[in-house]
């Protein structure tokens, strides 16, 4: 007799949990690359998210579409997505700003999600992370492996979310080298392999001995590095694959439980238009895996900075702070306020580099 | 220091226009013989493309540059059958040619991107970098720079010290001419237009295969469109094209070295100096030169519609 109850109450137990667990019809998700999803870099990032939520969401019926340019003819991909059904779709590059607020306007009942954090529509998100916080820790990698103290990176652009890499790299290197700067060249353009390794060339010749970079792809620049014996940083996806020798650590987005979240909050009516913001410790911006170069004592350091960072008792932009030309920019004891943090404009001291 | 700085910047410099210097010899070559070929960069891009993928399935950086070649003909084929079959326009026939190859190659090329290959074993392992002074230097070189010395020589040689190159200038000069002594013109600019093709997908290649042993959709990023702009800087002179080249390579090696020593200039200022530089070059040997611009005769039928 008790076993008797004992089941029925299992049973009803399993009922009931099924019957929570909310059935999820199929929802149509599209995705928009501006690069390949195979690039090592910032599009492979997003659709490492994509699969993820697929994961996550069994229902998902996704729909990804490669190398749209930021013009007109994204319109057009996001059109034809809109017309085979897609509830939501993920405008992954930053210039699809105006065309997915346009799209946006004219389908009230989809729901974009820009990436970037820029702007919001009734129906238009936003999601953005922190890879600073995971620039700081790989400074600290790259101020140790570089006994000259001589960092160098490869940048796309002077924007703001650029600048932050560069000088958390720097302040984590100075951080353990007194002695570390970090050199800056600008290829002027997310996509020009040709000029990574000119770049890195440059800074090869300089004397670097790390490098490293934000552009949409960084195997090339791995690669250049590769050739002159660089240890390398990497960025938007774990690369160390294509050269586990140099590859220090680095950082890297894991993008899935933001997409697998806005995707279920779709299904189930609860979405809201806000931006979702990531960071170390929300798992969004990751540390990368190790290089074997990186000694013992050295990844127990970044670890310990690591936690600390994730529990809040340490930020990236605390005082004291100089500007590159040697101004107190943030007096110790003191934080840089986060809406200056976001549009930063200015190199900290030890970067060399030009901010036009 | 000098010595190291000078160094560094010329071979930042050759290895950065290796690429451009081979379109431009083919372009030079394809307007010798009386005709333009805008789609440069699109045989540029197959090349790269197919050039890649032989090599990453054989492992045979050498094969992907005969494959990459063989690519950028294929695709000069097209611009052969538009202009000299159907006698469509050059220009928009080059214009479809470009736009034709890049979709090709995003298209094809998609499995490729984030595959790694080897390309050409690194040369700052071997004896030559063993050398006294010059010896880091030529180190730095890739196979690709060495093959576009040779192919500068070569096609000099062929242009100005062979019969075969006076007939080829001459269809460049007067077709008519030609034709009254019994040659072929049509033939000619078939041989020059696949030949040129063959220039710019080993220029793609050599981009893909050994510089930067990487693909990505449109990563020639409109070298080949400034390679055919070159082409008149270096007056479609083969002997020319490896200065004009280089001056290219320079200014660019110079823009980021400049940054790189914290110059208080815009980035965006000094990534215009690789064009700037040879626009002055142009003007300067344009007033210089009593011979005019020393364009092949030919190619001003292009302009006024009459190709």
């Amino acid at each position: 007799m008790k076993h008797r109850i004992l089941s029925v109450a299992a049973a009803l137990g399993l009922a009931s949990t099924i019957m929570l667990q909310p059935a999820y019809a199929d929802i149509g998700v599209g995705y928009v690359y501006v690069g390949a999803k195979t690039d090592g870099g910032y599009n492979q990032a997003q659709d490492a998210g994509r699969l993820e939520m697929q994961k996550a969401i069994p229902g998902a019926k996704t729909n990804a579409l490669e190398n749209i340019p930021e013009n007109a003819q994204v319109s057009q991909a996001m059109q034809r997505m809109i017309s085979t059904g897609d509830k939501v779709i993920f405008a992954t590059s930053y210039g699809y700003l105006p065309y997915a607020l346009d799209l946006a306007k004219q389908n009230p009942k989809v729901v974009f999600m820009h990436c970037g954090g820029a702007k919001l529509a009734p129906n238009l998100g936003t999601y953005f992370a922190d890879m600073f916080e995971a620039m700081y820790l790989s400074g600290i990698a790259a101020g140790k492996a570089a006994t000259n103290g001589k960092i160098g990176f490869v940048a796309a652009h002077p924007i703001p979310q650029i600048l932050q890499d560069i000088n958390a790299i720097e302040l984590g290197a100075q951080s353990v080298n007194p002695k570390a700067t970090v050199t800056v060249v600008y290829t002027g353009s997310w996509n020009d392999p040709s000029k990574d390794v000119a770049a890195v060339n440059t800074l090869a010749d300089q004397g670097v001995q790390v490098i490293g970079v934000h552009v949409d792809s960084p195997i090339a620049v791995i690669g250049a590095a590769q050739k002159r014996g660089i240890k390398v940083i990497g960025y938007h996806f774990d690369d160390m694959k294509f050269d586990p020798q140099g590859w220090l650590t680095g950082g890297y987005w894991d993008w899935g439980p933001i997409m697998t979240q806005v995707v279920k909050e779709v299904e189930a009516g609860t979405w809201k238009s806000q931006p979702v913001f990531g960071n170390l410790k929300s798992g969004a911006a990751k540390l990368a895996p190790f290089g074997p170069s990186v000694d013992a004592a050295t990844r127990t350091q970044i670890m310990d900075k690591k936690k600390a960072i994730e529990d809040g008792k340490l930020n990236v932009w605390s005082g004291p702070i100089y500007s590159q030309d040697g101004k107190l920019l943030v007096p110790a004891g003191s934080t840089l306020p986060r809406p200056q943090v976001d549009s930063m404009d200015f190199f900290v001291k030890g970067v060399i580099g030009s901010l036009k | 220091m000098t010595f190291d700085l000078l160094i560094g910047l010329l071979s930042v410099a050759l290895l950065t226009a290796t690429p451009v210097l081979m379109a431009m010899l083919g372009e030079t070559l394809t307007q010798r013989a009386g005709i333009i070929n805008l789609g440069v960069e699109g045989q540029m891009l197959v090349g790269a493309a197919a050039g890649f993928a032989a090599t990453h399935s054989s492992g045979n950086p050498w094969l992907g540059l005969l494959v990459g070649a063989a690519a950028g003909l294929m695709l000069s084929t097209v611009h052969a059958l538009l202009c000299l079959q159907l006698g469509v326009n050059q220009i928009a026939s080059g214009l479809a040619l470009m736009f034709l190859g890049n979709g090709l190659s995003s298209y094809y090329g998609t499995p490729l991107v984030g595959q790694q290959i080897d390309g050409f074993t690194n040369m700052a392992q071997g004896s030559l970098a063993q050398l006294p002074l010059i010896g880091h230097f030529l180190a730095q070189l890739t196979p690709t720079v060495y093959l576009g010395f040779v192919l500068v020589v070569l096609c000099g040689i062929f242009l100005y010290r062979t019969q075969w190159g006076l007939i080829w200038r001459a269809a460049g000069e007067s077709a008519d001419a030609l034709h009254m002594l019994g040659r072929h013109p049509g033939l000619i600019r078939l041989v020059a237009i696949l030949i040129g093709g063959a220039f710019s997908g080993l220029a793609g290649a050599a981009l893909s295969v050994d510089y930067t042993r990487t693909w990505v959709e449109q990563m020639t990023a409109g070298r080949g469109l400034l390679a055919v702009g070159l082409v008149i800087v270096a007056r479609w002179n083969p002997w020319l094209v490896l200065p004009v080249a280089l001056i290219f390579g320079l200014s660019e090696a110079l823009s980021l070295r400049l940054q790189s020593t914290g110059a208080d200039i815009s980035p965006y200022l000094l990534g215009t100096l690789p064009y700037v530089v040879p626009l002055i070059v142009l003007l300067l040997s344009y007033r210089a030169s009593q011979r005019g611009t020393a364009m092949p005769q030919e190619l001003a039928g292009v302009f006024r519609g009459m190709a």
